[in-house]
């Protein structure tokens, strides 16, 4: 389904912001773009991990890297979060989901509200 | 850019299997909320609700790779028929929507209706600036801190 792709897209971006040395491998990137190199510089974990939350960035469509040979540059792409219409679908997506569990709750009480009065009659 | 083109609102409907009074219960009692707040991947819901004008609510929803926070103030609080409240996504921090909820009584049953407005492209552009200069922020006082606790004196 359309909706659950554009969910699972946000989702990845949402995941992506929500570690604090991806926003700040973020932050770097809107002054200018870096190598995998400079920016791994100034956090205290390996290049590995930094290269591990820069492909994180990438699968959500934040950061675009382009490998020139042993090279990897990347810059910073802030399309998915500039969008209302992002936000729109996302929140689309949200009450939709909500409105089928809220249908079940309520049917859940009312029922039980129902059962409760029928016994209440029921004894007089 | 104003939403008042309706533009930039989502509207979702949806008929309830139960009196409008139910309905509206579920959206003013915690214990409730918690319960309905919690679909699919969601493990655990929390709300704490002061449901009167101006009084705040916050709900926050935890997956098993998401912490998912929602704060807000309600404007409008008309049982059994209408709410409404400010929006804040603690992920979107410079941006306030507000939210509707009305409650149409059919018979037995009722109808919902949530409104989502005041989503703007001008917001999210802000929201993207003012979410970027809190980071660098932070990123100044890290690489301060980093950098005394990296370069020790060598004498050791």
């Amino acid at each position: 389904m359309v909706e659950h792709t554009e969910s699972a897209e946000l989702d990845r971006v949402f995941s992506a912001l929500a570690d604090p040395t991806r926003r700040a491998i973020l932050r770097a990137l809107t002054r200018h773009p870096a190598t995998i190199n400079e920016i791994a510089r100034p956090f205290p974990v390996s290049l590995n991990a930094v290269s591990k939350h820069v492909m994180v960035l990438e699968r959500a469509g934040l950061l675009h890297r382009e490998i020139r040979g042993r090279e990897h540059h990347c810059r910073i792409e802030p399309r998915p979060l500039r969008e209302a219409d992002t936000w729109m679908k996302y929140y689309r997506h949200f009450w939709e989901v909500r409105l089928d569990a809220l249908v079940v709750y309520v049917d859940k009480k009312f029922k039980a509200a129902k059962s409760k009065r029928g016994a209440a009659h029921g004894v007089r | 850019m104003a939403s008042a083109d309706g533009k930039h609102r989502i509207v979702a409907r949806r008929r309830m299997p139960a009196p409008r009074e139910i309905v509206y219960e579920a959206w003013t009692d915690p214990e409730g909320m918690r319960e309905w707040m919690c679909p699919g991947d969601v493990l655990s819901a929390e709300a704490v609700l002061d449901v009167r004008v101006g009084g705040s609510f916050r709900i926050v929803m935890k997956s098993k790779t998401q912490v998912h926070e929602h704060t807000g103030t309600y404007q409008i609080v008309d049982p059994p028929a209408k709410l409404a409240f400010t929006w804040w996504d603690a992920k979107i921090p410079a941006d306030i929507t507000l939210v509707t909820v009305e409650f149409v009584p059919h018979g037995d049953e009722s109808e919902l209706v949530i409104t989502h407005d005041r989503f703007t492209d001008s917001d999210l552009a802000r929201r993207y600036e003012t979410g970027w200069g809190t980071i660098a922020r932070k990123f100044a006082d890290y690489l301060e801190s980093g950098h005394t606790r990296k370069q020790p004196p060598r004498s050791a």
